[in-house]
């Protein structure tokens, strides 16, 4: 497979809002495990090849288990996740493929809300959306899978 | 609809990265119509109705036809947009859709025919764009109808 565009390296000023995203999801206290579930579900939706290799490795380096990210793809019928990354699981499914539904589910923001403060679930979209964001750049000009590496 | 998170006063600092791929599109100079175009082929794909609403209004009053506008999502069976335009909403298409393709060779040949390389990273940056803004005014709701152009 062979690269497109190198995007970061030849357009810094393209992706500098990204960036700044990723800062202020940085400096947010969301939990580092769920932005770590986040960036590898809806890299697998996207079938994002370089982002699923490159955030399941800095999930692993992170402390999170093999298993959960094996379990990821069937986290319904999977026992490992809590209550709150479930929901924030499903709320990254469906603002991924938000194409998919007639309307927004009203029974999975409320779900939502009763586990996350109105900040914290604005931060959670917005990680939603960064890694949306970093699969469409990636995805369409073809960085090559396998070639990140763990800082 | 109506809101249910008003994202702007939770935390202004949460968008600021969007605004900044704003400000980008802007200083490039991207193709102002072009990018109402694709703002709204996005949003017409994503159903995001406050997005539809307000960027049918921004091009109408960019000087946009009616035509153009009422018809962009059939834009495959006419004639009324130019090379570059069929180009940039294949793009657009192929991008918000991401998660159904692949991003073929073939289409990524055409778009270069008609964008340099350059223009092709900020045209993707505009898409990016617009798929985060429905994604935030999808499911925090959003007072249809209420943008001024």
């Amino acid at each position: 497979m062979k690269e497109r565009v190198d995007y970061t390296k030849k357009y810094p000023k393209a992706v500098k809002g990204l960036i700044d995203l990723e800062k202020y999801l940085h400096q947010s206290d969301f939990d580092y495990k769920i932005l770590g579930l986040i960036k590898v579900r809806a890299s697998q939706i996207n079938d994002c090849a370089f982002c699923l290799d490159m955030h399941t490795k800095e999930a692993l380096k992170a402390g999170e288990t093999e298993q959960r990210l094996y379990g990821l793809y069937v986290w319904r019928e999977s026992p490992y996740y809590s209550e709150k990354e479930r929901i924030a699981i499903e709320w990254t499914e469906v603002v991924t493929e938000i194409s998919k539904p007639d309307e927004f589910p009203e029974e999975l923001y409320q779900k939502a809300r009763n586990e996350f403060s109105e900040k914290e679930l604005l931060t959670l979209n917005m990680a939603v959306i960064a890694i949306n964001s970093w699969n469409r750049l990636a995805k369409s000009l073809r960085t090559v899978p396998g070639s990140y590496q763990v800082k | 609809m109506s809101v249910r998170l008003d994202y702007g006063k939770v935390d202004a600092e949460a968008i600021k990265g969007i605004i900044e791929i704003e400000k980008y599109m802007f200083s490039a100079g991207f193709d102002k119509n072009l990018y109402h175009l694709v703002k709204l082929r996005a949003s017409q794909i994503n159903a995001c109705a406050y997005c539809v609403d307000m960027h049918t209004k921004d091009a109408r009053k960019a000087g946009e036809s009616a035509q153009r506008v009422l018809c962009l999502s059939a834009w495959r069976e006419t004639d009324f947009y130019s090379d570059r335009e069929r180009a940039a909403l294949a793009w657009t298409e192929a991008l918000t859709e991401i998660s159904q393709n692949e991003v073929s060779d073939e289409l990524y040949q055409e778009v270069r025919n008609e964008f340099s390389e350059e223009e092709l990273v900020t045209l993707s940056m505009g898409i990016i764009s617009i798929n985060a803004w429905n994604r935030l005014a999808i499911p925090f709701g959003a007072d249809v109808g209420s943008h001024k152009a």
